[in-house]
């Protein structure tokens, strides 16, 4: 797995890759995923990624890049059959 | 505005691929080291249609020659913004990707996307990916042509690396499946026995 942009978020970054990609191969890929059960290992590394992110002032421009991915989303979450 | 398109096949079933895609930068690949980082910023699964959203933050060394990094502003490092779509239903995976550093300066777009390969369904993936490239620095017209047609050069070395790289990622994933199986297998055989009583 690649290490976080913030090396003190690598470590528990690690624990919640882990977890989704044996959740993405063993429940998703196989269409069983009711709930994402590494949702608490996110919320551990979301913490400490996005204090990183403010401390480095990448939040800002990651607001302009949102803002410019709509079309994006707007394309492609709608399903196609 | 230049484009830059192509794609390929890989010899892995589109799970695999879909899979592997999350380690692409990872350790397994010894092609992509200016990858430093790849950061999960969001995830999420539309409760209606199912399409597994992710959003990250992708890091990378900057290896510009330096004319290029004098026009661009001279970053150590340059930052990606991907969102990506996997559609199980469909069994298709997108990735829309944009530059984040020097986005005055000019702006990268690329998409995407893994399918099952119409040749061998459950066996191969086709891969696609389209860029569009566009400088928008002020002056001259010469020098957004070369700064484009330099980015679309980078991207054609980067087609081949990355194909490479990847390889290399998917050969290793299928090594660790195999020897987890048969760990797994073992295992049981063990239980067995013992419950026989041998």
């Amino acid at each position: 797995m690649s290490a976080s942009l913030a090396p003190e978020c690598t470590e528990v970054k690690e624990r919640y890759d882990n977890c989704f990609l044996k959740w993405y191969s063993e429940k998703f890929l196989r269409g069983t995923a009711t709930t994402d059960e590494c949702e608490p290992l996110f919320k551990q590394y979301e913490k400490c990624l996005s204090k990183a992110l403010k401390d480095r002032g990448i939040d800002k421009m990651l607001t302009e890049a949102r803002d410019d991915n709509r079309e994006n989303d707007a394309e492609h979450m709608q399903p196609k059959r | 505005m230049k484009i830059f398109q192509q794609q390929a096949e890989y010899n892995y079933s589109w799970e695999e691929v879909s899979t592997s895609n999350w380690q692409k930068y990872g350790p397994w690949n010894e092609k992509t080291p200016h990858v430093i980082a790849v950061d999960t910023l969001s995830r999420t699964i539309d409760p209606q249609t199912r399409i597994l959203r992710t959003e990250r933050l992708i890091t990378c060394k900057q290896s510009a020659p330096k004319w290029v990094n004098t026009l661009l502003g001279g970053h150590e490092t340059s930052m990606v913004y991907e969102t990506s779509y996997v559609d199980l239903k469909a069994k298709k995976v997108t990735m829309c990707s944009m530059n984040m550093t020097c986005a005055d300066l000019i702006n990268v777009r690329e998409t995407c996307i893994y399918q099952p390969a119409s040749s061998s369904p459950d066996a191969r993936t086709l891969f696609q990916q389209r860029a569009e490239i566009t400088a928008l620095c002020g002056g001259w017209q010469k020098i957004k042509n070369s700064i484009e047609q330099f980015t679309v050069e980078r991207f054609q070395q980067n087609a081949v690396r990355g194909k490479e790289g990847f390889e290399m990622v998917l050969e290793r994933a299928r090594e660790v499946f195999a020897e987890q199986r048969e760990l797994l297998q073992l295992k049981q055989d063990s239980r067995i026995l013992q419950q026989a009583g041998m």
